[in-house]
């Protein structure tokens, strides 16, 4: 996995770019972010920045829990059914 | 006195005082840097011991920040200078920095961020996401409203003498909005096709992407979105653009050029009624009637066109207006003339009205309305360097011509022709006769046979700065040719309006109003300027348009803010500054097909498909990081976007000052065998601190290289503190407790994971620290004693740990983890060092705001009357941070009292 990593402004900056892709992607159902990485050919890490972006701007929403390897599964927005994003703070 | 007492930054130390002094009674000014009051606590996650939640302390006290009555804050901020004054108080200079959003106006409802097309790191969420450039600090912000990152105009915006926002269309491109792009573009003039092909595209040579590996294919971005619209719309709907209610005012524009559209598409969209009078048969002016088909075809110039005709906009050709005042007499409210350049300049040589000898406007203008010559077998030689000339030769070629010969008096260096031009006109076979001057054009039976040429030499810089071309005595030849072509200049046709020619048969106008002397008329474009380009003459439309309309409403005739008040342009150095690195990015340009000899005027170069526009989009580095795209302009429901608002600077007197301007965290990338910033799976107690948080950036805490829930997560502390190689001997004091914090809500979070902590010793030194150190062991969180060594990434992104176990036998073991998280220690913050005009505040060796008195007049600073509260003065957790406050809000008091006693003695 070792690379060289970009920098991370460069990175973000190519959100508004991948959201097509992404959407591509994830138009046959929910995926975990390695298996977007893998669709849309880029790195997992890169990917991270881009879903939690669209994730955090109302494009995604993520499975309500991890799968046995602790990966969530994300989904866009509206496909299939609403669910709740951890938004309360839930030591209160 | 306007304030007893200014208080700088709002952390919860400069809260904290602020509140107390505003509690006794003291009038207090509290500056800012951000869009929110808070500081760094309101990112936490909790605080230790008690495991309250951050924003439950935090939010309180900043809204009592905000509301108290004596406290006046001013967020987005920045104290740019303080001086003594002779009283024993201060002034002080601050900058209150543009939000570009009225706050009184926002809501705080965040639409504008969700249309913002632009994206950058979040700091407040440590870098591990993105926010918008139109963003809100923070969900809990106080006051929650928006700003728009604008730190200048971007290079491409500030070089288009139109006015275009290259910036704005090129990020809607790289969202997937291409009908937006178009409209952005539209929204300046109707011409956006046009512009696609034909424009020079100044925004690219001036791109930043340019100092890399080559521009952002901007003008090609442009046309894409044009020919998108183009084709769904199947022909121009200029109709989606904002049009205001008709006013009963009436425009007339004489001639049909770019700048002659411009002006009459944004006067019909202001309600005027617009009539365009054309003298030739067919609108566009150069556009349809000198640049050829090749590079711009008629049906683009049409659809164009189309924009305008669909508001309403009527065109009349075949009409020439020689008397304005006729026009006005009829009706019309102004007449803005945008006639152009119409008359060639003569070559003034013998001979130079024999059949075969014509000038470049006359020959591409019959080549544009059907009127071609055959040249089939002809040799053509066309005098000058400019634009004219390459489209000439070329359209000779076109045409048939067996040879085209480009005679120059100056070298190619000199040439005025675009390098792009000249280097294609080459490519298709014309050929540079350089450093030659025309002296008789050479006739028999009163046809054509040849050009007489001097051969020339470049002697002294004229006025232009261009070495003046000097003949070479003795060195006339003859090029044997069929057609002579004369293209060595172009001028306004000032005949109909010689009362308000200049001497150079230019229209006179004032630059910035472009009204002549005659009030209702105004001029634009190159009958103004002479012979420019399609940006410029419509960047003069747009003037002439809003002057007219200032003129007939009785305004004053300014406030043309496209051009005349832009934001300064960022540097390319700021921009590229940036980022450490920048990866390489295939340039997209223009596949333009050039054949040697061409014989069609089909469209040479081919436009970008989808992935190409996006892509080339894609390599924008939003250099004055707002993209000035209009997207949250649309969105927010407040109409509170302000793109015109500018800083304002504001001076204050103040009886004392307080510094609460915190401190800054230790950069993880400095201790590379920690491998941050090279290993994503490797993250700071910060970016930890956010992944716990209500707030979080993620769903939950996850590793930031793949997604995955961490099951065994190693806590390295010391990470830039009690450290010389890195030049930070100091203890920071909370990085264990904060670590210990995290362990624990880790083990709530995360029930399955496994939590170790590499240290050096344990400093839990605090009321009940030591119970909650307890507290973790026995929740199941590990301490292993000893310094990590080195890390290194395996295969699946997990984390090689190589460390010292001192207290099992001191042996190197290795460990793997899922993620690594580094106790980064604090630095100071020097911003404080440009604080203080005249007498330097004090630090001590290593840089905090020094207390010379420390133990027994805590807060106190070198400058009588400037105070420290917090971390400024060196490491503090938040419990002795609001003690610290306390301490230094009495000093300020005895201060101030002290003053008032003084003066009422004195009195």
């Amino acid at each position: 996995m070792t690379q060289t990593l970009r920098d991370p402004r460069e990175v973000i900056r190519e959100e508004p770019l991948m959201h097509r892709p992404i959407f591509e992607a994830l138009a046959s159902g929910p995926a975990t972010i390695v298996e977007i990485a893998e669709r849309i050919g880029h790195p997992v890490h890169e990917t991270v920045y881009w879903v939690m972006g669209m994730r955090r701007y109302g494009h995604l929403i993520e499975s309500a829990e991890a799968d046995d390897d602790g990966f969530f599964s994300y989904k866009i927005v509206g496909q299939g059914e609403a669910e709740a994003p951890l938004e309360e703070c839930e030591y209160e | 006195m306007d304030y007893d007492v200014l208080v700088i930054g709002s952390g919860i130390g400069g809260m904290e005082s602020s509140i107390k002094l505003a509690d006794m009674g003291y009038h207090v000014l509290l500056v800012e840097k951000e869009a929110s009051v808070g500081g760094r606590m309101i990112l936490l996650s909790k605080v230790f011991p008690t495991l309250d939640c951050a924003s439950c302390i935090s939010g309180p006290k900043m809204s009592s920040t905000i509301n108290h009555p004596n406290i006046t804050t001013m967020a987005y901020s920045q104290v740019e200078g303080i001086s003594r004054n002779t009283d024993g108080g201060f002034h002080a200079s601050i900058r209150q920095k543009s939000k570009f959003v009225d706050w009184a106006a926002c809501t705080g409802c965040d639409a504008c961020q969700k249309a913002c097309t632009v994206a950058v790191p979040d700091q407040f969420n440590a870098d591990l996401a993105a926010r918008r450039a139109a963003y809100i600090a923070f969900p809990q912000a106080v006051p929650k409203k928006a700003v728009l990152q604008r730190e200048g105009t971007s290079p491409c915006v500030g070089a288009c003498p139109a006015g275009i926002k290259a910036h704005g269309y090129v990020s809607l491109v790289r969202s997937g909005k291409y009908e937006e792009a178009f409209q952005l573009v539209l929204d300046a003039t109707p011409l956006v096709g046009t512009l696609g092909r034909a424009c020079y595209a100044p925004c690219e040579a001036d791109c930043t992407r340019a100092k890399l590996e080559g521009p952002v294919p901007i003008r090609l971005i442009k046309r894409f979105a044009a020919d998108k619209h183009y084709e769904a719309s199947g022909q121009s709907d200029g109709r989606a653009v904002e049009v205001e209610e008709p006013n009963g005012h009436k425009i007339a524009i004489v001639g049909s050029g770019p700048a002659g559209l411009t002006a009459a598409w944004q006067l019909a969209r202001k309600g005027y009624q617009v009539k365009i009078l054309e003298k030739r048969s067919k609108p566009g002016g150069y556009l349809r009637h000198a640049i050829p088909t090749y590079r711009l075809p008629h049906e683009v110039v049409d659809a164009d066109i189309a924009n305008l005709t669909s508001l309403g906009v009527e065109i009349e050709c075949g009409v020439s207006v020689a008397d304005p005042q006729a026009l006005k007499d009829d009706g019309y409210d102004a007449v803005i003339l945008a006639t152009g350049t119409q008359v060639a300049t003569r070559m003034d040589v013998p001979g130079e009205d024999a059949e075969g000898s014509v000038n470049g406007l006359d020959f591409l203008a019959d080549v544009a309305n059907g009127a071609a010559p055959d040249l089939r077998g002809k040799r053509v030689v066309v005098v000058g360097g400019g634009n004219v000339a390459m489209d000439a030769a070329r359209v000779s070629l076109r045409l048939g011509a067996t040879e085209a010969r480009v005679a120059y008096r100056r070298t190619r260096a000199e040439m005025p022709a675009h390098h792009v031009e000249s280097k294609d006109a080459e490519a298709e076979g014309a050929v540079f006769e350089l450093l030659v001057a025309p002296t008789e054009v050479v006739t028999a039976g009163g046809r054509v046979t040849g050009l007489k040429l001097q051969k020339m030499r470049l002697g002294e810089p004229d006025a232009s700065g261009r070495r003046s071309p000097e003949p070479i005595p003795g060195s006339e030849y003859v090029l044997d040719c069929d057609l002579v072509i004369s293209t060595i200049g172009m001028s306004p046709d000032s005949a109909p309006f010689a009362p308000l020619a200049d001497k150079r048969g230019r229209v006179a106008v004032d630059p910035k109003t472009l009204q002549t002397s005659v009030p209702f008329l105004f001029a634009a474009g190159d009958v103004t300027a002479g012979a420019t380009d399609i940006t410029r003459a419509i960047g003069s439309g747009r003037r002439a348009a809003h002057m007219v309309d200032r003129w007939i409403t009785g305004q004053p005739l300014d406030g043309f803010t496209a051009l005349d008040d832009r934001l300064e342009t960022i540097s390319t150095d700021t921009v590229l500054s940036r980022q450490t690195a920048f990866g390489h990015r295939h340039p997209i340009s223009g596949d333009v097909s050039l054949v040697h000899n061409p014989r069609d005027f089909s469209e040479i170069e081919a436009p970008l498909t989808e992935d190409q526009a996006r892509s080339g989009a894609g390599s924008c580095l939003d250099c004055g990081v707002c993209s000035e795209c209009q997207e949250c302009v649309k969105a927010c429901p407040a109409f509170a976007i302000r793109m015109d608002a500018r800083d304002e600077l504001r001076d204050v007197t103040v009886g004392a000052v307080v510094v609460a301007t915190g401190h800054k965290l230790f950069a993880a990338d400095l201790k590379p065998e920690y491998g941050f910033g090279k290993f994503p799976n490797v993250i700071t107690g910060m970016q930890m601190d956010r992944l716990l948080a209500p707030t979080r950036p993620f769903n939950t805490v996850l590793r930031p290289g793949d997604g995955k829930v961490p099951d065994r997560i190693a806590y390295i502390s010391c990470t830039g503190s009690r450290d010389k190689t890195v030049g930070n001997p100091l203890c920071s004091k909370f990085c264990c407790m904060y670590s210990i914090k995290q362990n624990q809500l880790i083990m709530g979070a995360l029930p399955l994971a496994d939590v170790s902590m590499h240290y050096m010793d344990m400093r839990a030194s605090g009321k009940r620290y030591e119970e909650f150190y307890t507290q973790a062991k026995d929740m199941g969180a590990q301490y292993i004693k000893g310094r990590v060594s080195k890390i290194t990434e395996q295969e699946n992104g997990d984390l090689l740990v190589r460390y010292e176990d001192i207290e099992n036998g001191g042996g190197v073991v290795e460990t793997s983890y899922d993620l690594v998280v580094l106790a980064v220690g604090i630095q100071p913050n020097r911003d404080v060092e440009r604080l203080f005009d005249e007498a330097p505040l004090g630090l001590d060796e290593y840089y905090y705001v020094a207390e010379p008195s420390a133990e027994l007049s805590p807060g106190q600073t070198t400058i009588p009357g400037v105070f420290v509260a917090g971390t400024a003065s060196g490491a503090k957790d938040i419990v002795d941070t609001i003690l610290h406050s306390g301490a230094a809000v009495a000093q300020v008091a005895a201060h101030l009292e002290h003053q008032h006693f003084t003066e009422e003695v004195t009195v």
